[in-house]
């Protein structure tokens, strides 16, 4: 009987060990490669990009504005998914419970494991816009501001949504319903700001609108500033809800 | 002193009541045999035991501590368990999934190592748990239970799927835990696979305790069938009439549930009505039949 407790620090490396063979990396990659690849295909198709007076970084942002909707839901709902399902499968909740690690500590750990990739994800996806960005020409000054809002903002709205998955695939065995709902997501997120701003607030895959760096008004290509405050508040309240919803799993017992 | 002692533990789900009442005393170093058939509550009573699931009403006292959310985790790192199907995670080999459990509790190599060996796991660490068949499955999950160095091991139907020489290295296991001080609480629905390794005896039916006590006890507790042997047992029969529930197995007849003075009794209207009698005596009975006995008639 000589065993030393173990902080939340061994259940987080503990989750990045059971990270081995799920293909969290393969999804990583293709969320990068998908979004570069849409903001690239955007940026080169546009008729903005095509005038070289006109050249600037409100093409790329915008085709990246749309990219992180498309991409993100979906491939998201994917990593939460392999990142749980395998409690389920493994019998891990009764494992984790009987050495003293409750549900609500395990999927805490999941979140901010999962958190790592997409803070990964986002900075390699974003540094390789504008790196391809100088490539093709495009010689303006980089609006900082606008580019560090955009993507705090899309990060916000990214961990979020992971962390809405991660409950949700806690709490549904079937892993097909939180599949579905990432795909139901992707539809709100890219047609979201095609409603009106109030009902982007009302699911977390709206804000993927409201935090748009730029976009197509018509031919004209506009720039538009991350609704910052409004992404503050989602992920305040969205943190809140769900210590509340793990400190719940931490109580209830065992199935 | 007792390393595991329940009073009047209950469980009820909704107007269900599945545990009811139970005061387990299971003695320090002895293995203690948790039988009962499907569905009987073994398992919900052991998860009430480690604190996994909430009891209704009653306590549990866990080597002389009282076991309860506040205490479980400190608790749970000097009990092993394994409940219900065997864990492990099919996407990592068995050696990461027990990196794993080191992890979390804190543990050295060689303690890892040394549950490995005693559940001879040695030669499949490498291998995804995925293709493991049900027994290896099995002993990892007793090598992750036995890892901490666990004063009691509460293992839920060890031996469930395994063939008869699986069962008996695990009966093996846990005779030389035992040995060691280590006290073990298994449980199974079939008397036979613990029959051999258990010291003291619970038996479950439908949420209550029916017997608890060492194997002498059990017997003792069970009367065995009288078989009295008469060259005529249909005559026999006809003589004891309705008064005893007797029937005509084979060459002689047979009584359940007779006591002494009801077998001296019988035998004297027998004698007394000119039926030969050459033979009396008590059916020689096994555990299983003792537990089924218990059992089917919810007494004892
Ligand atoms: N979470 C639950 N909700 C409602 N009923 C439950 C729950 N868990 C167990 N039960 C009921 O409690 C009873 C006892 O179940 P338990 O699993 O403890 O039996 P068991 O003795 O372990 O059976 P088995 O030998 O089949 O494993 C069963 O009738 C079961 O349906
Ligand atoms: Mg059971």
């Amino acid at each position: 009987m000589s065993g030393r407790r173990v902080g939340t620090g061994g259940v987080v490396r503990n989750e990045v060990a059971k990270l081995r063979h799920l293909r969290v990396g393969l999804v990583a990659g293709l969320m990068v490669l998908g979004m570069v690849a849409l903001t690239l295909l955007s940026t080169l198709t546009s008729a903005v990009f095509a005038d070289p007076a006109r050249r600037s970084w409100d093409v790329p942002l915008a085709g990246l504005s749309l990219a992180v909707p498309l991409v993100c839901p979906l491939l998201l709902a994917l990593v939460a998914s392999r990142m749980v399902d395998v409690e389920h499968q493994g019998g891990g909740w009764l494992l984790n419970a009987t050495s003293g690690t409750t549900p609500g500590v395990l999927c805490r750990a999941k979140l901010v494991t999962g958190a790592g990739v997409v803070v990964v994800v986002t900075a390699v996806t974003h540094l390789s816009v504008w790196a391809l960005g100088r490539l093709a020409g495009i010689d303006a000054p980089v609006p900082v501001g606008l580019w560090l809002g955009f993507a705090a903002a899309g990060l916000a709205v990214n961990l979020v949504v992971l962390a809405l998955h991660v409950v949700l695939s806690a709490t549904v065995d079937n892993q097909l319903v939180a599949l579905g709902t990432g795909l139901l997501g992707t539809v709100v997120a890219v047609f979201g700001s095609g409603f009106p701003a109030w009902s982007a607030h009302l699911t977390p895959w709206g804000y993927y609108s409201l935090v748009a760096a730029a976009g197509y008004e018509g031919q004209d290509l506009v720039r538009t500033s991350p609704s910052c405050f409004s992404v503050l508040v989602l992920t305040v309240t969205a943190a809140a809800l769900f210590g509340l919803v793990t400190s719940r799993f931490d109580r209830q017992e065992t199935r | 002193m007792d390393t595991v002692t329940t009073t009047g533990l209950t469980k009820s789900y909704g107007r269900q009541v599945v545990v009811q009442g139970l005061d387990l005393r299971v003695p320090e170093g002895c293995v203690y045999g948790f039988l009962g058939p499907n569905g009987s509550g073994k398992s919900t009573t052991m998860k009430m035991l480690l604190s996994l699931v909430r009891p209704t009403a009653g306590e549990v006292l866990v080597l002389g501590e009282p076991m309860n959310r506040s205490t479980r985790r400190r608790q749970l790192a000097r009990i092993g368990s394994l409940i219900e199907s065997p864990p492990g995670y099919g996407h990592l080999t068995g050696g990461e999934n027990l990196r794993l459990v080191q992890r979390s509790l804190g543990l050295d190599e060689a303690q890892v190592d040394r549950a490995v060996r005693s559940v001879r796991l040695e030669e499949q660490l490498d291998k995804k748990v995925a293709h493991y068949s049900l027994g290896m499955k099995q002993r990892l999950g007793i090598a992750m239970a036995l890892a901490r160095e666990p004063r009691l091991l509460v293992l839920d139907e060890p031996t469930n799927g395994l063939d008869p020489a699986g069962i008996e290295e695990i009966r093996e296991l846990l005779r030389r835990l035992a040995g060691r001080g280590v006290t073990v609480m298994v449980s199974s629905h079939l008397l036979g696979e613990v029959d051999k390794a258990a010291d003291v005896f619970g038996i479950l039916s439908a949420g209550r305790l029916l017997f608890q006590g060492s194997r002498e006890q059990l017997f003792a507790a069970a009367v065995p069938d009288l078989l009295i042997d008469t060259s005529d047992p249909h005559r026999a029969r006809a003589v004891l009439d309705d008064r005893v529930a007797a029937r005509v197995d084979g060459g002689s007849l047979r009584i359940p549930g007779i006591d002494d003075q009801g077998t001296a009794r019988v035998v004297a209207d027998l004698v007394g009505a000119g039926a030969p009698v050459y033979g009396v005596r008590r059916e020689e009975q096994s555990l299983e039949d003792v537990f089924m006995d218990l059992t089917r008639g919810g007494r004892l």
